[in-house]
């Protein structure tokens, strides 16, 4: 899922003897694999998994890894499964968190999986700090990427960062490597802006953390001069996300949780009309049952502040160009609208 | 006090526990209204309110608080999140309430059910909000409790019965909200009994039956509305075919009907409802998949 | 010499060519049938529509699906998407109104305007169902011409129910409703009649409607979609003579307004426009990339994922 099969990569390498394959990135074929052999309204995550999971199984993996729940997530992998072995593949899909609740050492201790003891924790403590580290900069780069003067500076930095990461060896290796490319963002020449537009990217986490899944709306919305603000990054999704709901939930402005993130796409959608973005874009992929039942209180919600809200819904049919007329529709108006 | 007036939806959950409800309030003496059966103008309503990609029965139970809105003093809206982590349910169950006061003006009557409350704590929740006194609460509850679980008790042996039959028999495997909808399931029943096949419902067996039986078919589900209905697949061995009955595009359908379909070896149809099928697309494969009941 | 401005609007149907004057004055127009091919429709526009004496052209302005290749290739001083063209139009002849309703050939959308300025908008879902279209097809499968459909509805008085939300399934419907015997206007009635429920469920969902309302695009034409809007929101629903211009007409005044301004010389008769489409099979992504060329230059590569190109 976009650039985080990076630490994901690094942390499996280093916790396990077994021979890792590094999934093939997603690209039209993966999709078209996908589509086939997925039910017809299933959501879209699910056709870029399976595709994915065919993908690898070709390059030789056998035991397949999901992580997911909360919403249908959570059930995937059974079902890929099935799909699998109803193509004739031999492979078992592994669901860390299935059923809301986390995989038990013990558990795991049932799959073929041989795992090194030592630099055990210590390698998960630099995975977590990689993607902290990434989560940041990609903050970084949305506020700042608008208004480089250079096209492509900020895109060539990061893919360095990124290949460095790949190769850390240790805590105080990734903390250098961190604080070096973090200086070479900063040294990258700026245009001054002459107005600042303020976008809030809010929605389902796959299609807004997966640039093959969002046709890269944060790049586009960069290079038409607009700042981006996302919430969502794994690094929310696993250390803050608990906080920020009791926090949320204490608010009384939403009574209950509404699965995935919806609660949290709510509490955002107010946010960020509190703080005066100029519009919101709402993003997910057909028929995530969460986020549909929390549109219309987001849509709600920012007609109360003014704010317009862009819904998009993604699939693997979505045109480029119906795509691009409508988000060009939206930055034109949020530049009328500031003018 | 005035006598208030509870409206009460005629959509998803009152398929589950809406006679326990009934009787609840009928000991309590509050009035009750009941939006009527589904009729095309609840569904447009439901329709012209909710998110095109809602499913069709989330639209249905919009359509039915819309109908009430302004009829009554509170609408009746529970929230319904879990009773274990095993038997958890659609993220839409956890919306309901919030969805209700996001649309409605009416003052709602909420209870909740997840790991720490259930129907008693629900009953409690929603009598104080009624200022009824605890013990006629809990009173209320016993009686109402009893009598629903009696109605589910004929209907279960019913079903038995209905089993050992000789005749076509088909096992109809649905959300209950959907088999017994006057508008998703009702054409489908009226053909297929035209055509002299018995009829058995996947949510009229006990749930204490159905419900361990699912991991047969599934290890790992993790709904129990799910886990009811397809469990009802192991219990059903002398059935002569399956037909799934979902609406357009439920989550947790289109991944449970489409595991258990690559499972199961007897004849299936799949039929997903949307307010646009026509009725002879319906008529169509009912017929073809009767006719196939008839030669095996 | 007078400043005028070219704007085009090259949809998927249909392409539309203007000609305005520095106050937006129209001076000339053509509209004829895209057939698939863009770049041959817009020579014919190039061909048909006339500078008057006195003029001479300033700007030019593309929008419509095509927007971006014709703009390359005549050079436009601005290209921008449909929907800020029809609003800026329609804010310019119309100050008044509030709510622009417009069916195209292959969408359609909703633009809201407080203050001048488009304070809201939606399309439809990415689905062709409930537009024009979608009507056409519908007519040839009851054997008509569309242009008749507007004119039939008005004559039923019991319009039959269809469901159009999705073009497959109005389909079976219709041939269902037209085999058990209803009259073929009360069909008609209902088509119009469901289009204009499906975009006031679909495209509206949520937004408050606020007189004046005008209606927009070639569906505009159909008296019998107008008929049931008027009906269903209970307003008063306009319509400009020029509707099927308007996204011409904004982008036209777009280019008026826009700095960078050169004189133009219309002379692309004899100039060959070439578009040479290949597939790409340098990565599994296998982008379909179209070349552009004007005579034997290459001007552009568009399609490519990875940035190749």
């Amino acid at each position: 899922m976009g650039s985080y099969g990076v630490p994901i990569y690094y942390l499996l390498t280093h916790i396990l003897e077994n021979e890792v394959v590094k999934p093939p990135e997603i690209t039209s074929r993966t999709l078209e694999l996908g589509s086939k052999y997925s039910p017809d309204f299933v959501c879209t995550p699910f056709k870029y998994t399976l595709g994915t999971m065919i993908e690898s199984i070709e390059k030789g993996a056998n035991l397949l890894i999901q992580m997911g729940g909360g919403c249908r997530y959570g059930y995937y992998h059974e079902l890929q499964e099935q799909i699998l072995k109803d193509l004739g593949y031999s492979c078992t899909v592994l669901n860390l968190v299935s059923g809301g609740r986390k995989i038990s050492y013990k558990e795991l201790k049932k799959y073929p999986l041989k795992i090194k003891k030592r630099h055990f924790l210590k390698s998960i403590y630099i995975t977590k700090k990689m993607v902290y580290y990434m989560d940041k900069m990609d903050d970084y780069i949305r506020t700042h990427r608008c208004y480089e003067k250079k096209k492509g500076s900020f895109d060539k930095v990061r893919k360095e960062m990124l290949a460095s990461f790949a190769k850390v060896k240790g805590v105080r290796d990734l903390f250098k490597t961190y604080r070096k490319y973090k200086k070479k963002m900063e040294d990258i020449p700026l245009n001054q802006p002459e107005r600042r537009i303020r976008v809030g990217l809010i929605g389902e986490l796959y299609t807004l953390m997966e640039p093959a899944a969002n046709e890269e709306v944060e790049k586009l919305l960069n290079s038409y001069g607009f700042e981006v603000k996302r919430y969502t990054d794994v690094t929310y999704l696993l250390f803050e996300k608990k906080r920020k709901v009791r926090k949320y939930l204490k608010n009384f402005f939403v009574k209950y949780c509404m699965g995935a993130d919806a609660l949290d796409n709510i509490h955002h959608t107010k946010e960020l009309c509190e703080e005066g973005y100029d519009g919101i874009i709402h993003m997910k992929s057909s028929f995530c049952t969460p986020e549909i039942g929390a549109m219309p209180i987001i849509e709600k919600v920012a007609q109360e502040y003014q704010v317009p809200v862009l819904f998009f819904s993604m699939d693997m049919h979505t045109s480029e160009t119906g795509f691009l007329t409508r988000l060009e529709a939206f930055c034109d108006m949020l530049e009328m609208r500031k003018q | 006090m005035d006598k208030v007036t509870v409206g009460i939806p005629r959509g998803i959950p009152y398929y589950y526990d809406g006679e326990f409800w009934k009787f609840f309030f009928q000991k309590c003496n509050i009035e009750v209204l009941n939006s009527p059966s589904t009729t095309q103008e609840i569904v447009d309503r439901g329709i012209s309110l909710a998110p095109d990609e809602m499913c069709l029965s989330m639209k249905i139970y919009l359509g039915h608080l819309d109908y009430l809105e302004g009829k009554c003093d509170y609408l009746f809206v529970p929230r319904i999140d879990r009773f274990d982590d095993a038997n958890q349910t659609c993220t839409n169950f956890l919306s309901f309430y919030d969805l209700a006061k996001t649309y409605f003006k009416t003052p709602i009557l909420n209870y909740n059910i997840d790991c720490h409350n259930d129907l008693l704590d629900g009953a409690l929740e929603i009598g104080s909000l009624l200022s009824i006194p605890r013990v006629s609460i809990l009173k209320a509850y016993d009686e109402a409790l009893e009598k629903a679980k009696e109605i589910k008790r004929v209907k279960n042996k019913k079903q038995l019965e209905l089993l050992k039959e000789k005749q076509k028999k088909v096992l109809i495997v649905s959300h209950a909200y959907n088999i017994h909808d006057a508008l998703i399931g009702s054409d489908l029943l009226k053909m297929l009994k035209e055509n002299g096949i018995i009829v058995l419902y996947s949510d009229y067996f006990l749930s204490e039956d159905t419900n361990p039986l699912a991991s047969k078919l599934s290890k790992k589900l993790y709904w129990k509305y799910s886990r009811d209905s397809i469990g009802a697949i192991p219990l059903c061995e002398d059935v002569n075919g399956i037909i799934f009955l979902s609406t357009f595009p439920c989550g947790l359908d289109s991944l449970v009907h489409e595991l258990v379909i690559r499972k199961i070896k007897k004849p299936y149809l799949n039929l997903v409802i949307d307010n646009l099928s026509s009725f002879t697309g319906l008529e169509t494969r009912v017929e073809s998949f009767v006719d196939l009941l008839e030669q095996s | 010499m007078k400043e005028c401005y070219l704007g085009i609007d090259i949809g998927s149907i249909s392409t539309k060519g203007v000609v305005i004057d520095k106050e937006y004055h129209l001076l000339d127009s053509c509209y004829l049938e895209t057939k698939g091919n863009p770049i041959e429709a817009v020579k014919q526009v190039l061909r048909q529509i006339k500078i008057p004496e006195g003029y001479h052209l300033y700007g030019i302005g593309t929008t419509g699906s095509a927007r971006k290749l014709i703009g390359l290739l005549l050079n436009a001083n601005v290209i921008k998407n449909e929907i800020t063209a029809h609003a800026v139009a329609t804010m310019t002849y119309h100050p008044e109104v509030k709510t622009i309703l417009e069916i195209g050939g292959q969408d359609s959308k909703v633009i809201q305007i407080r203050n001048h300025m488009i304070s809201d908008y939606a399309m439809n879902t990415l689905c062709a169902a409930g537009t024009g279209a979608f009507l056409s097809s519908q007519a040839k499968r009851l054997g008509m011409d569309v242009k008749d459909f507007g004119s039939l509805a008005l004559t039923s008085q019991n319009p039959t129910n269809i469901a159009a939300r999705c073009t497959v399934f109005a389909e079976s419907d219709l041939v269902h409703k037209a085999q058990i015997g209803y009259p073929k206007e009360d069909i008609v009635a209902g088509l119009c009649k469901s289009v204009v429920l499906n975009y006031l469920n679909n495209v509206c969902k949520g937004k408050k409607l606020e007189a004046p309302i005008i209606f927009q695009g070639g569906v505009s034409k159909n008296e019998g979609v107008l008929k049931y809007f008027k009906e269903i929101l209970k307003e008063e629903v306009m319509v400009d003579p020029n509707g099927h211009l308007m996204g011409a007409l904004g982008i036209a005044i777009l280019s008026s307004k826009n700095p960078r301004k050169e004189e133009y010389h219309l002379d692309f008769e004899n100039v060959s426009f070439k578009t040479i489409g290949k597939e790409c099979h340098d990565c599994s992504n296998r982008c379909e990339l179209l070349q552009i060329y004007r005579e034997e230059e290459l001007l552009d590569i568009w399609g490519s994922k990875c940035g190749k190109y």
